[in-house]
């Protein structure tokens, strides 16, 4: 089945990682990430704890019709879809539990284990520059006091993400303007800068690219390519990256979706083709 | 004797007048939502200038309309823009580019944690998000220090942010200053306790017997001004009453665009269609026209 968009596989491909005992955020601008969790919950996370957007609404949607992908993350839609719904600064005193946020952590027990992550399990963060070590840049191009071209601003990914366990970060186009060998200005600091400060969460999981995913080889703490989507070479990556493209043992060709995957996106999270837009 | 409490109703063009040049203040609502609309483009009318800007987290084009129109000197924010519908907005952008604008650079906790800090009378509060990232690089008012009690890790001290005034749009209100969002709150308690005076925006003014039926949804207490403005969130949503106007949003970032790439006569044009040129409020909801302003009608989502 090739009938699908960049975005629809980005939300089967992150659905798919998703785990029945996760506990979950996604902020503003993430629609790929709200379709991902829904479907996740629908098809096989239905105890997935999850947080989207900004009004801070814990959404389970397993026995709820998702009319539509909501288009912003603050919107009334997405009340239909909360059990709870709570100030937004309250993201991080509620919704965080101090001391204990690994659920589950033997998959065959339904037993919480406590432990250091501090925030959910995953969360994912845009940006518009990334390095090889897995800084983002939502900031700017230039310099301080010199900036050439100003982002959206960090947001709260800085804040959520020093408590999560994986981070993805994703960028909606790959070149080499975007990946770069080193970022600008740091809005989410990658895996080198979150262990040298100690911070709870593991920093960076994945860099996720339209071509590609870069995991984190775990010595060196740098980006390497891991698997490419399909039709994509390992020497496109390459010479379409800013920096120099190493690699894992073997790259992996991700599966493109299952025709029932595809499906279920469509019928039941995304019916007007937000992410086909 | 009994004596009758004041109540602080007044009109829409009164209370943007208390809004000085040069005053500090804090703007509510979130992303395409909530949005005390009709007070931000009196502000705009009266020719206000170098306000301090205070976002909310998530700030929409709320404050991209203050900086094109010329008011703001210093902005107060970690996000200006409208998610899907304008990932950047196009004012933001251009005035931090041209260095006409200063940018307070946080994130949404450490906005938090300098209302929080002002809230509370602290000097400070402290978080630890932001550490290893450019912002305390870009914004000298945060300092990092050295954990004293476990000695080593760094924590970024923030200091009071204190608004003047915040200006928060609520679904209904007393006229003693009562309000109740019926809806999502986002941080606007937030903004509202850490400043000096609030003022509400609201749908509809109603008796303080229905604040009264249940006080567990007042969000703001005592407010030192209330207007009553219906549709006064447009083209922004206000949960419980009303979804945003997705052709009007569409519509101001192309022409906000345009006068990013300096097609100003598009935007002076812009200005005089929605903001200048209707004569109050209503003659700006006559502008939109009323099947329009009734097809974005969305039913309650809470009870008050």
């Amino acid at each position: 089945m090739n009938d699908y968009s960049w975005k629809e596989l980005m939300a089967v491909v992150f659905s798919r990682e998703i785990k029945d005992t996760d506990k979950i955020t996604s902020g503003a601008h993430t629609e790929i990430f709200f379709a991902a969790t829904m479907l996740a919950q629908k098809t096989h996370a239905p105890n997935l704890k999850l947080q989207l957007g900004g009004s801070v609404t814990l959404c389970n949607v397993v026995d709820v019709e998702v009319s539509e992908l909501p288009k912003t993350s603050t919107g009334y839609e997405l009340i239909r879809y909360a059990e709870s719904v709570h100030d937004h600064p309250d993201t991080f005193l509620f919704y965080g539990a101090p001391g204990g946020a690994r659920y589950y952590t033997d998959e065959d027990s339904d037993l919480r284990d406590v432990n250091h992550f501090w925030f959910a399990d995953r969360f994912f963060v845009g940006g518009i520059q990334a390095d090889k070590w897995g800084n983002t840049n939502m900031i700017g191009l230039g310099k301080p006091g010199k900036i050439t071209f100003r982002g959206p601003g960090t947001i709260g990914i800085n804040d959520i993400a020093i408590g999560v366990r994986d981070t993805y970060v994703f960028l909606t186009a790959h070149d080499k303007r975007r990946l770069v060998e080193q970022v600008d200005f740091i809005s989410f600091p990658g895996k080198k800068i979150c262990r040298d400060n100690e911070y709870y969460g593991g920093g960076p999981k994945w860099i996720v690219t339209p071509k590609c995913i870069f995991d984190f080889d775990p010595d060196t703490l740098q980006a390497r390519l891991a698997m490419v989507f399909p039709g994509v070479t390992v020497d496109d990556v390459r010479a379409n990256t800013g920096f120099e493209v190493k690699t894992a043992k073997t790259v992996e060709v991700v599966d493109p979706p299952t025709r029932e995957e595809l499906e279920a996106l469509r019928d039941e999270v995304d019916r007007t083709g937000v992410l086909r837009q | 004797m009994t004596k009758k409490r004041k109540e602080v109703v007044t009109s829409i063009p009164d209370a943007a007048s208390k809004i000085k040049d040069g005053m500090t203040v804090a703007i509510g609502g979130f992303g395409a939502d909530n949005h005390p609309m009709t007070l931000v483009r009196e502000i705009i009318r009266n020719g206000t200038k170098d306000l301090t800007v205070i976002g909310s987290a998530t700030a929409g084009l709320e404050i991209d309309l203050l900086i094109g129109a010329g008011c703001v000197k210093k902005l107060v924010a970690p996000y200006v823009g409208q998610e899907m519908y304008c990932p950047i907005g196009h004012n933001f952008r251009n005035y931090v580019e041209k260095g006409q604008i200063e940018l307070w650079e946080c994130s949404e906790y450490i906005l938090y944690a300098g209302l929080f800090a002002a809230a509370s009378g602290q000097e400070f509060f402290a978080w630890r998000g932001g550490v290893g990232t450019s912002i305390p690089q870009l914004n000298q008012d945060l300092v990092e220090f050295v954990d004293p009690i476990g000695k080593t890790k760094k924590i970024i001290a923030v200091p009071p942010l204190r608004p003047d005034w915040a200006l928060i749009h609520v679904g209904w209100s007393d006229p003693y200053g009562n309000g109740q969002h019926l809806g999502a709150r986002f941080g606007d308690r937030w903004l509202a306790r850490a400043a000096d005076r609030i003022m509400i925006q609201a749908e509809r003014i109603v008796p303080n017997s229905v604040i009264r039926k249940n006080p567990f949804m007042t969000t703001i207490a005592y407010a030192d001004c209330v207007v009553e403005a219906p549709y006064g969130g447009h083209p922004y949503a206000a949960h419980g009453f009303y979804k945003e106007d997705v052709d009007f949003i569409e519509d101001y970032v192309k022409c906000s665009e345009a006068n990013r790439k300096g097609d100003t006569p598009v935007w002076s044009d812009y200005l005089q269609r929605h903001v200048h040129g209707p004569k109050d409020h209503y003659a700006y909801l006559e502008t939109i026209g009323i099947k329009k302003l009734l097809d974005l009608y969305t039913h309650p989502i809470v009870s008050g």
